[in-house]
């Protein structure tokens, strides 16, 4: 008894009372909204992760931007101090929005430069739950001779800084062990700026200066950016076929057509050559199911080139960002420079596609070129291979098991469909989120696996249909996931006579090895 | 029959309560406020997971001590708390194994036999109050996985409100009792 009495000493009855109603206080806060509560979260590759806040706008503290720098060093992560420049995507250009230097930079929806690209969103006339935009963000943290670059794109949706205030905490990851840096080189600004030169014969788009200038310049640092902005306005491939030259001169007579059924949000990713994805840019809602007329080669199509849907009237731009150090007494230094493939501004409707044959002049040769150029400097990923072979007796040779025998014969002429593309749904709750939030509604563990409110389902699909295969005909069908090259959400077709793309000397198949069918 | 020992257990959900609900308004509010902070301290979904798994933790332990408490005092429903520790421990292992269906099967249990313990505290404290209150916090327990399996995601609101309101109600029913104990001392 004297020990019960000892390990309750006299306060720690007041004491259990005064941490209950505390307790009850903090969760009356967050039951009205009054503290942020999480409701979205996005990770960008190992660079960054974006973490989306509803809450009644806190003191001193207004909604918008929030960018926070973290040095990752082994297993060590720590807040960094870095140089932050922030650009805000308009419909047709960038905009310098807000820089510092570090280790945490904010900027409230109600900035200025911010507020006028919102302005520009809202003149389009769209209704804001049709599309979400992006800001562009570049980081630069230098340690000694070297310095690293970070491109970040960060979606958001304008009317969150109209109404329904959202607090937006982006989390940077320098991870000095796998960003490869550059080195710092004395050198004067504009020597070392991308002059980009592009195919002077095109048509289907215009190219033009997108970096826009914003009403308030920001602040002068010792930091100096530099921005190159190619904007592009036309037409945005949403698929494509591209036929060789051996196509055009072997498989006369041969068919096809080129179909998409793409149905819910749509995401199209910013790449930045030697990172990869650097998240998404634009999205939109699309709803469309579209067969294209059939193609013979020989009479419809008569050159090498692409046959491609279109997205009218959409912009995109490749930003070339560039960083110099300027100091009285230590004189200009070159900090290094990237490169971002950004898609700007798509129409959020069907009323705003089209066909066209690309014959080298198009939106598809473009793609080609700046890939060459290595702007984009990312390898393609081909997903899928199929042959169709006609010596006497057909063959079908297919990889990935994607190449289905969609009809029955009709005539002599048989149709092959390729049904690649992706189904991604989001509804209901799945066994690991029940699991979660039972767990803790249970044992009171905070919003510990609580799900989303939100639901979502997408269907892109891109299919090719060949006919007219005759004796003679050998065709080689590479399939590309153009999203991990140009950030487009959407699957195309490279047609070959004598090998798939690329002339790899063996196939590699995701799930086997090259089968033949038929 | 008043259990002394039961004393911290009640003063132990009091304070984990607190420490988890104080975490949660800290780490929220300072996510969003311009000052540099570690990345622990960050409001993210990683380190939501990470001290949900302390507090799940945390209140697994005191449930094991209130199931041993009342076994050693000749209570044999204390075999109610240790077998929900036991099933919640599972659970939770299959799920960090990424076994989702299973973990699933047993986390419903788990939870059946945490209605239950709820139960068992109604019967093991002494004040009026605190049994009404841990009343109260069963029913709306009890109600919670047939509005969530019956509304999918567009009731998730309203379940979290209601499990707000539970947890307030357990955490007032273990002060009452926490006080009840430490001040009726013979």
């Amino acid at each position: 008894m004297v020990l019960e009495k000892r390990l309750k000493p006299i306060w720690i009855t007041p004491l259990v009372i005064a941490l209950a109603v505390a307790s009850i206080v903090v969760l009356v806060v967050d039951g009205v909204g009054a503290s942020p509560s999480l409701i979205a979260s996005i990770h960008i590759g190992g660079f960054g992760e974006v973490d989306y806040y509803a809450s009644q706008p806190m003191p001193n503290v207004p909604p918008g931007l929030l960018v926070r720098v973290f040095l990752i060093n082994g297993s060590v992560i720590e807040p960094v101090d870095a140089f932050i420049d922030v650009y805000a995507n308009a419909p047709n250009g960038i905009v310098h929005v807000s820089m510092g230097y570090s280790t945490t930079l904010i900027v409230p929806f109600s900035n200025v430069n911010w507020q006028y690209v919102i302005n520009k969103w809202v003149l389009l006339g769209v209704s804001s739950s049709e599309y979400e935009t992006s800001m562009l963000i570049f980081i630069t943290y230098v340690r000694g001779n070297e310095s690293w670059i970070l491109p970040l794109v960060i979606p958001y949706n304008v009317a969150w800084a109209i109404k329904n205030p959202r607090y937006i905490v982006v989390n940077a990851f320098i991870n000095v062990n796998s960003i490869k840096p550059s080195e710092v080189i004395p050198a004067m600004p504009g020597t070392t700026a991308v002059n980009l030169q592009l195919p002077s014969n095109h048509s289907d788009y215009t190219a033009y200066n997108c970096d826009l200038s914003a009403p308030k310049p920001p602040p002068e640092t010792a930091f100096k950016p530099e921005i190159t902005c190619l904007g592009f306005n036309g037409s945005l491939p949403a698929t494509w076929v591209t036929l060789s030259n051996g196509v055009i001169q072997n498989d006369e007579g041969l068919q096809f057509e080129l179909n998409i059924y793409f149905s819910g949000t749509i995401n199209w990713d910013a790449m930045a050559a030697g990172y990869g994805d650097i998240g998404t840019s634009y999205s939109a809602n699309e709803n469309w199911v579209l067969s294209s007329p059939t193609y013979t080669i020989g009479s419809q199509i008569t050159q090498p080139g692409s046959l491609y849907w279109y997205y009218e009237n959409a912009t995109w731009a490749i930003v070339n960002y560039t960083v110099w150090f300027v100091n009285s007494s230590m004189g200009t230094y070159h900090l290094g420079n990237a490169t971002v493939f950004e898609v700007l501004y798509v129409p959020p409707n069907d009323h705003y596609i089209g066909m066209v044959l690309d014959y080298g002049n198009g939106s598809v040769s473009l793609l080609y070129y700046l890939a060459s150029r290595h702007y984009l400097g990312y390898p393609s990923s081909i997903v899928n291979y199929a042959a169709f072979i006609y010596t006497g007796q057909e063959y079908l040779y297919q990889c990935n098991g994607l190449v289905i025998n969609a009809s029955t014969p009709s005539g002599t002429v048989y149709v092959y469909v390729m049904l690649p593309g992706g189904v991604e749904t989001a509804y209901g709750l799945s066994p690991a989120q029940l699991s979660t939030t039972l767990i803790s509604l249970s044992l009171g563990s905070g919003g510990l696996g609580m799900p989303p409110s939100q639901t979502s389902a997408s269907v892109t699909s891109t299919y090719i249909e060949i006919g007219g295969i005759t004796e003679g005909v050998n065709l080689y069908v590479s399939v590309v996931n153009v999203s991990g090259v140009y950030g487009l959400p959407t699957y195309v077709f490279i047609l070959n006579a004598t090998n798939y793309y690329g002339n790899p000397t063996s196939v590699t198949c995701k799930y086997g090895k090259v089968a033949r069918i038929g | 029959m008043a259990i002394k020992s039961l004393f911290w257990f009640f003063v132990g959900f009091v304070l984990v309560s607190f420490a988890s609900s104080l975490w949660l308004l800290l780490s929220s509010v300072l996510t969003v406020m311009p000052i540099p902070l570690p990345y622990w301290l960050l409001y993210t979904p990683g380190n939501i997971v990470t001290a949900g798994i302390i507090v799940a933790s945390l209140m697994l332990a005191l449930y094991a001590y209130l199931g041993v408490a009342l076994v050693l005092n000749k209570m044999h429903r204390g075999f109610i708390p240790i077998t929900m520790v036991i099933a919640f421990t599972i659970g939770i292992t299959l799920l960090l194994v990424r076994q989702a269906i299973p973990a699933l099967v047993i986390l419903v249990i788990a939870y059946v036999i945490l209605i239950g313990t709820y139960a068992v505290l109604i019967s093991v404290t002494t004040s009026r109050a605190s049994k009404a209150l841990w009343g109260v916090a069963t029913i709306i327990l009890a109600l919670m996985p047939p509005i969530l399996i019956g509304g999918g995601l567009t009731v998730i609101n309203y379940i979290r409100y209601m499990a707000l309101v539970e947890q307030a109600t357990a955490i007032m029913a273990s002060a009452i009792e926490a006080w009840r104990l430490g001040t009726h001392n013979p």
